[in-house]
């Protein structure tokens, strides 16, 4: 077991239950990698998983304390959660693109809307791979799944002049980036970036599913082929997604939690807000 | 004892508050949206948290967190809105979080009517989430006092089974105006029957005993024992995993931990039920028009008793042995309470229903069809509302 894996992972939890190949294991690394950088030790976060591969799949790897929502209910959770512990305390979530960006997304933009203390890390395998396979809404146009086998043909939200990011600053995250998880150090400075945010951070990182997206889309599971495409559409200097720090506005607006706790502070006194 | 003249939503705030409730969190629906309204108001007076979430889904979720984060919370709705917390409802089952949801019954289905009390949930609320395994505890106040005093031990009971616990009441009880005694002293909280538990710390590493002892505090997180909570199946650490074996385990505690326990739950008042010939039961408003109706009955020499149920799940099965005709009171057209009773009652005991919807039924009516079962006469039904089931 290597030193970040020994220091933040469940020994019973390691190497997981991802598929060999997963490109879900680099994403879950970039945040122990920001967080060891950071010096958080496992009391410091709590961490939260959603639903599919991502949420599967990192559920109760932390060390420290951890906790799991229903389909995109997570946020929820996490904002309930938030009230109850000392501020100090981080709120790491990793959801995937369906959990958040669909089932979720409501509950995600309130969250962003009332800038909650979190950093979601949105783990994006372009669909719905824990179910089999089908089209989600970041499912690149045309991609034939077991759902659009003719093809992906609805609009999403990351093509056409669209991008859920924009949606997510527009609803008042503070802190936006997105990655690949091929982009060596980026992520992990975004990462960190967003963790050092207090208020709503959101970082996507996009990864290869090499046993559905893989097989239906590309039509190979060969790591090699898998991760070539990868890099092709979306690695530097490709032209399928902006990537990079979306928008920086840390510390740009009140915290939800510090604000409801001055707002019940002030009304207890009898004071209007 | 200070003595007020309010509402039964009123009553409930005041009882989550006594109790320790420091977080609310809600959406806005008719007739349950005067507690919001009064949490709203008086949460901050304590230093506690009024949240107004996106919907029904959030709300209850929310309350989860902060009650995963060692919060005592609650949340209120009515049907179209209790409809809502099926998921989250089951999460909180399944992952033994404390959380107290109260549901003010109008009139359904769906939207139905907004302003007038209906029971179309009573077995909604046994069976709100899905994936069945599970037992759950619902108390049915029938007055303003009783909203107070069954809201403090909604609180009590989640505690000590770690379980989301429901206060069914119907738009009568939340909506109504009675006297209503709030506790000062001690001695007065004895006097009201109320009692506190404080929310306990779980110190782990094993969150999931596969036993059905209660009192065995929920997974706390922040405080870095390394709890683990979930809505997946758990190990006793809290992992999930897919094994039936810890499946088994984790099901067997969540019904039997109810189950075994249940002289705890367990709650009814009973009129003239030892040599009735004929038992009248009910649940929450009605059974105030049934106990007059019972007492009349009486006086005119009929053979006539009463049961009404405080706790309605689990069921109360033991309250039915008495071989006679028994009579549901109920504010549906299609009959959810007599299901049970038929199921409960001996054998050669008669089973009939009596419905009313959106508004009680008079004396006069209840014992117009008391006397037509006591004489065996066929009962003038007008559409579904009397009949033999
Ligand atoms: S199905 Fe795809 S995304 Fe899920 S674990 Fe396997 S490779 Fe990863």
């Amino acid at each position: 077991m290597d030193r970040l894996a020994e220091k933040y992972f469940r020994p019973e939890k390691y190497p997981g239950t991802a598929c060999r190949g997963c490109g879900l294991r680099l994403a879950h690394r970039k945040v122990l990698e920001a967080a060891d950088e950071l010096g958080l030790e496992t009391e410091d976060v709590v961490w939260g998983t959603g639903i599919g591969c991502s949420g599967r799949q990192t559920f109760a790897t932390w060390k420290g304390d951890t906790f799991a929502g229903t389909h995109g209910q997570v946020y929820c959770l996490a904002t309930g959660l938030r009230l109850a512990l000392p501020p100090e305390k981080r709120i790491i979530i990793t959801a995937g693109d369906g959990d958040a960006f669909t089932i979720g997304f409501n509950h995600l933009l309130n969250a962003a809307r009332r800038n909650v203390d979190m950093t979601v890390i949105i783990c994006d395998n372009l669909g719905y791979q824990s179910t089999g396979g089908q089209y989600g809404l970041t499912t690149p146009g045309g991609a034939r799944t077991d759902s659009s086998p003719y093809g992906m043909w609805e609009p999403n939200w990351t093509e056409d002049g669209f991008d859920v990011l924009r949606i997510l600053k527009e609803a008042g995250a503070t802190f936006l980036a997105r990655h690949t998880v091929l982009d060596g150090q980026a992520p992990v400075e975004s990462i960190q970036k967003a963790l050092l945010n207090r208020g709503f951070s959101l970082v996507q990182l996009v990864y290869p599913c090499v046993t559905h997206f893989g097989v239906h889309s590309l039509g190979t599971r060969n790591l090699a082929e898998v991760y070539d495409w990868f890099r092709k559409r979306y690695g530097a200097g490709a032209d399928g997604l902006a990537t990079g720090i979306i928008h920086d506005a840390s510390g740009s607006r009140p915290e939800f939690g510090a604000r409801l706790r001055s707002y019940t502070e002030r009304a207890g006194k009898g004071d209007a807000a | 004892m200070k003595r007020t003249f309010d509402t039964g939503n009123a009553a409930i705030t005041e009882a989550a508050i006594w109790a320790g409730c420091r977080l609310f969190a809600g959406y806005p629906i008719t007739p349950a949206t005067e507690i919001a309204e009064n949490m709203s108001r008086l949460l901050p007076q304590v230093g506690g948290y009024y949240l107004q979430a996106e919907d029904e889904t959030a709300s209850f979720h929310i309350c989860n967190g902060a009650a995963m984060g060692g919060m005592k919370a609650m949340t209120a709705t009515s049907g179209p809105g209790f409809i809502l917390y099926a998921d989250p409802f089951g999460w909180a089952v399944s992952s033994e979080i404390p959380v107290v949801v109260v549901n003010s019954q109008r009139v359904g289905p769906v939207s139905g009517i907004t302003g007038a009390p209906g029971q179309g949930e009573f077995y909604l609320s046994r069976y709100l989430t899905h994936g069945g395994n599970y037992e759950t505890i619902v108390l049915a106040p029938a007055s303003v006092q009783e909203a107070y005093r069954l809201t403090v031990r909604a609180f009590y009971l989640a505690e000590r089974f770690r379980t989301p616990v429901t206060v069914l009441a119907d738009q009568m009880v939340t909506d109504g105006w009675e006297t209503l005694l709030l506790p000062e002293t001690a001695e007065d909280e004895r006097e009201l029957g109320l009692e506190r538990v404080e929310r306990a710390v779980h110190p782990g590493p094993d969150f999931y005993p596969s036993t059905d002892a209660i009192d065995i505090p929920p997974v706390v997180l922040g405080h870095n024992t390394g709890g683990a909570c979930s809505d997946w199946t758990p190990t006793e650490r809290g992992h999930d995993t897919e094994e039936v074996e810890w499946q088994h385990r984790h099901a067997w505690r969540l019904i039997h931990k109810i189950r075994s326990n249940r002289a705890l739950i367990d709650e009814a008042e009973e009129w003239f039920v030892d040599d009735a010939e004929m038992i009248l039961v009910s649940y929450g408003t009605p059974s105030r028009v049934v106990k007059s109706a019972v007492l009349a009955a009486r006086e005119r020499g009929l053979k006539v008793g009463g049961i009404r149920l405080v706790s309605l799940w689990p069921f109360q099965d033991h309250l039915f042995t008495r071989t006679a005709a028994y009579l549901t009171v109920e504010l549906n057209w299609d009959g959810q309470l007599v299901r049970e009773v038929q199921r409960a009652a001996p054998d050669g005991s008669r089973t009939h229903f009596f419905g009313k919807c959106g508004e009680l039924p008079s004396v006069a009516e209840l014992l117009e069809t008391v006397g037509k079962i006591l004489r065996n006469e066929p009962l003038a039904r007008s559409g579904w509302e009397r009949e033999a089931w």
